[in-house]
Order: C-alpha cells, then sequence, then structure tokens
C-alpha cells in the first residue's frame, strides 16, 4: 500500500508551512469580509433612524411600535431567567398531574334546555 | 450428489478466507458500537453493514479490482463508468457517487441547510479559531510522510484532524482512494470519540480560571447578513480557491436556501430527505471498500494511530491560539471554546460548553462555541482545497 519512495522533505514542509499559513490567510480576509459586512448592514440600518424624528412627529403610533417590541423583547428575557432559575434551583411548584373538571349542576339559570320551549311541528 | 457438492463449494462458508472472517467480525463489532453504544448510529451503521456485505464472499456486491482498474492508465477500464456499469455490482454502482465526489458535496449541502452560521457573523474572529484547529491536518502530513505514506496518502491521512467525514471522503476519493475505507472508518470513529479525546486535553492546556471566564453575550445579526454571508463566502473563497468550491459552494448553497426564506421546501429537502438518501449510499459504499486485502494491513494501525494524533492537534491548536488572543485583547475569550475549531458539528461545540460548566455552572459557553465549530467546517474545507491544489 505504501510506495518505498525517498522522501522529498524540502516539499513536504512547504506544503505543510505554506498550506497552514495559507489556511490562516485565506480565513483572515473572511474575517475583514464578514466585519466588512456587518458594518455595511448595521450602518443601513442606522441610516433610517437618523430620519426617524421627523417621521415619528408625522407618525406617532410608527415610533410606539419598536418601543413595545422592545418591551416585549425584555418581558421574554425577563420570563426565560425566571424559567430557568425556577429549573436550575429546583424551586417551581409541584404540579399536581391531575386535572379537574368541575361538573356544574342544571339549574333553570344556566342550562339552555329550561330557558328553550321545544318546538312541535 | 454432484449438485449438491457444487452446492456446497459454492457455498459462501467453504471460500471464506480467514481475513474476511476477521472483517466480519469487525462489522459486527462496528454494528454494536452503531446500535448498542449509538456511537454516531447514522453513519457507522451503514458503513458496518457495506462491510459486511462487502467481505462476504461469493455476494459479488463490489468488486474493488475493478476500481484498481479504474485507476490503471495502462488498463483499458481506465476511468470507465461503463465497464464499472457494466461489470459491476450494487456496490460498485453507488460507489461511483463516491469517486465522482458527489456524496460528500451533497452532504455539505445537507449540513449548510441545518447551520446556524449567526454565532460565527456576530463574532467574526471565530474564524481564526477555527483555522489555529486545523494545524492537526498539516502536522499529521508531516508525520504521515516520516511513516512512509506517499505525500498524496499523507495528506488524506492529515485532514482526519479536520474532524470532518465528508471532507475526508472528498479529499481521500481524489488523492488516495485505496486508504477510502479506513480514513473514513478513523474520521468517523475519532468524531464519535470527541467527548472523550477532547476534554483531557482542553483541561491540560487551560487553568482553572481560564476555563471560568465568562464571555459576553453576542450581537444580535440581522436576516440581510445571513443572506449576504453564503453569497460572498463562497464568492470569495472559490475565486481564490477553486479546489474547494465544491465543498464550499454546496455548504453555502444549502445555508443560503435556510437562511432566504423563500425556498423552504428545497430547504427541508436538503436537510431531510436528500441527506438521508445520500448518507446511507455513502455510508454503504464507503463501508464496501473496506475489503480484507486492504483493511487488514499495518497502514491501517497507523492511520488509525496518526488520526488521534490529528484530532489532539487539532484541539491543541484551537485552545492555544485562543490563549495567545487573550493575551492581545482586551475582551478576555474562553480558550475552551478554541477546542470547538475542529468541526465535528455540533459534538464539539457541546463538550466546550460541559467543560466550561464543569468550573462555572453559570458559565454557556455553547453559542460563542459554536462560531469556532462553524469556522472549523469552512476551514476544514479550505485545508482540504490546499490540499489538492498542492498534491492532487
Amino acid at each position: 500500500m505504501m510506495t518505498p519512495l525517498a522522501i522529498n522533505w524540502s516539499h513536504v514542509w512547504m506544503v505543510t508551512g505554506l498550506g497552514f499559513c495559507m489556511v490562516i490567510a485565506l480565513l483572515v480576509v473572511l474575517i475583514f469580509i464578514l466585519k466588512l459586512l456587518g458594518a455595511v448592514v448595521s450602518s443601513a440600518v442606522k441610516a433610517p433612524k437618523a430620519e426617524q424624528p421627523k417621521a415619528a412627529a408625522q407618525a406617532p403610533a410608527a415610533q410606539a411600535a419598536p418601543a413595545a417590541a422592545q418591551a416585549s423583547a425584555d418581558d421574554d428575557l425577563a420570563a426565560i431567567a425566571m424559567a430557568l432559575h425556577l429549573y436550575f434551583n429546583g424551586v417551581h411548584d409541584v404540579e399536581p398531574t391531575e386535572i379537574h373538571i368541575k361538573r356544574v349542576e342544571r339549574s333553570g339559570w344556566n342550562s339552555k334546555l329550561y330557558g328553550m320551549n321545544n318546538l312541535h311541528r | 450428489m454432484g449438485d449438491i457438492l457444487e452446492f456446497f463449494e459454492q457455498m459462501g462458508f467453504m471460500n471464506m478466507t480467514i481475513q474476511q472472517g476477521i472483517m466480519l467480525l469487525l462489522s459486527f463489532f462496528l454494528l454494536y458500537l452503531a446500535i448498542k453504544k449509538q456511537y454516531e448510529p447514522l453513519l457507522l451503521l451503514p458503513i458496518a453493514f457495506g462491510m459486511l456485505l462487502t467481505n462476504l464472499p461469493g455476494a459479488g456486491m463490489y468488486h474493488s479490482e475493478l476500481w484498481t482498474a479504474f485507476l490503471d492508465a495502462n488498463s483499458p477500464a481506465y476511468h470507465s463508468y461503463g465497464t464499472i456499469m457494466r461489470e459491476g455490482g450494487l456496490l460498485d454502482i453507488l460507489y461511483i457517487g463516491v469517486k465522482a465526489g458527489v456524496y460528500p458535496c451533497l452532504i455539505f449541502m445537507g449540513v449548510g441547510a441545518m447551520t446556524d452560521f449567526g454565532p460565527l457573523i456576530a463574532n467574526p474572529k471565530s474564524l481564526l479559531l477555527g483555522a489555529a484547529a486545523q494545524l492537526g491536518i498539516f502536522l499529521t502530513f508531516l508525520a504521515a510522510n516520516s511513516m512512509g505514506f506517499t505525500e498524496a496518502q499523507a495528506g488524506s491521512i492529515g485532514i482526519i484532524g479536520g474532524a470532518d467525514g465528508p471532507t475526508s471522503i472528498f479529499l481521500t476519493s481524489k488523492l488516495a482512494p485505496e486508504l477510502l475505507g479506513p480514513i473514513a472508518i478513523a474520521a468517523y470513529s475519532y468524531m464519535a470519540l470527541v467527548p472523550v479525546i477532547q476534554p483531557p486535553i482542553m483541561r491540560a492546556l487551560t487553568t482553572k480560571k481560564e476555563r471560568a471566564i465568562k464571555m459576553s453575550q453576542l450581537r444580535p445579526v440581522s436576516k440581510t447578513e445571513k443572506i449576504i454571508f453564503p453569497i460572498a463566502i463562497t464568492t470569495i473563497v472559490a475565486l481564490i480557491l477553486p479546489d474547494a468550491a465544491p465543498l464550499i459552494g454546496c455548504l453555502m448553497l444549502g445555508n443560503l436556501a435556510k437562511e432566504c426564506g423563500v425556498v423552504d421546501r428545497l430547504s427541508k429537502t436538503m436537510q431531510n430527505e436528500l441527506m438521508n438518501i445520500v448518507v446511507i449510499f455513502l455510508g454503504l459504499t464507503v463501508g464496501a471498500t473496506a475489503t480484507a486485502s486492504s483493511f487488514l494491513d499495518w497502514s491501517t494501525i497507523k492511520i488509525m494511530v496518526m488520526g488521534v494524533v490529528a484530532f489532539g492537534c487539532g484541539t491543541a491548536g484551537g485552545i492555544l491560539l485562543a490563549k495567545l488572543m487573550n493575551v492581545f485583547s482586551k475582551e478576555k475569550i474562553n480558550p475552551l471554546i478554541g477546542s470547538a475549531g475542529v468541526s465535528a458539528v455540533p459534538m464539539a461545540a457541546r463538550v466546550s460548553q460541559q467543560v466550561g460548566q464543569e468550573e462555572n455552572p453559570s458559565n454557556f459557553l455553547l453559542m460563542h462555541a459554536m462560531g469556532p465549530n462553524v469556522a472549523g467546517v469552512i476551514g476544514s474545507a479550505v485545508a482540504a482545497g490546499i490540499l489538492l491544489t498542492m498534491l492532487g
């Protein structure tokens, strides 16, 4: 399976060193591209915000929407944090596993049977 | 009486060699690992069954001699898929997908459709950790050369350190197809053993204080960034390194289908039906290459040993670079996430999370580790492209 050839060590070292450096270099290029992408996209998102006061005066409802979304996100985070706290510290209530259905007795006040007349055909 | 004797002579039992018997036992052991121990069962089970089928004497489902002729420039069957279709068995025909490099790319498409690159986009420095973890590939390449393997074989053995099965198969099928069986089995076995191999190295290379470092929350990533990311990565990587284009292109196509949100049907097909079908074909055929004559060899044992070395060096490379980055960076990063730079998604990231929580139970490293983890997928595909360019 193996070929007993003399090893060309200079080529082997070249592939090792150059190959690894090329992996690093290519991924460093990708880092710059990703940073650039992040900067461009975030600036594109921020640009409309700069015009927001002017727009907000015309449409107060539109301004309220992001604030409501932020409040909703905060509520979600608080609920998740509370659930994690209860779970990891074992302080959640012990839930009864039975479902109770309370049967209501019929009376003249809550049943249609007593309030409707059968139609004679 | 003559018919009965002929029947007995044709039985597999009568024609079985000791080597084939050993391979059958090995396939039973791998099936046990897949079913009972659940070590990467989705891949190990078809691989083990392929190994079982190929070593059944007389079944004729896979013919290694046809593929030897396929690679022999002096043979009339040189690069002749027609000969394979005409004379091959079921597994020979399915193996064409491996030989042509189709299956690993289709699997990468599914992987892309299942992967969230958000943590990587939020923290692009993760790419450095993914690059450093490829150190294992190149050190093992060096070691394999010194052990008498050819450069092409050494490159294929080194890629085990990328901890990426499809990449290992893709590169090996191009550079050293004769080693495909042992390399695929080593790559998938060690991927399953990531939770065993990595933690001791992680603990040895880090202090308690470093393992307890808490990292700040990642910034949210917009949908626009997630859509532009696969397009930009494909374009840049393929322009710089065309040999990496099949793997990176398919990975990013799958990811784009997931993120753009307009082709949900395609995305779901890539994640489920396509992925599952290809995994069956790939597993069966890779297992089928593990014939007794090619597998029971000293080089297989050497490959297994060097696979561990490759994994260990990759893990160490990621951790050491994370420590180095802490020297220069104001914002400290937990070195444990460096070990996730070997792909093995998401197993390696989970290991970082587990080891981190041993020191500080309130520390959640999973999302931070996913950055280097998916960077490792890109890094190993890039390393495969570089090895293919230099050694192919």
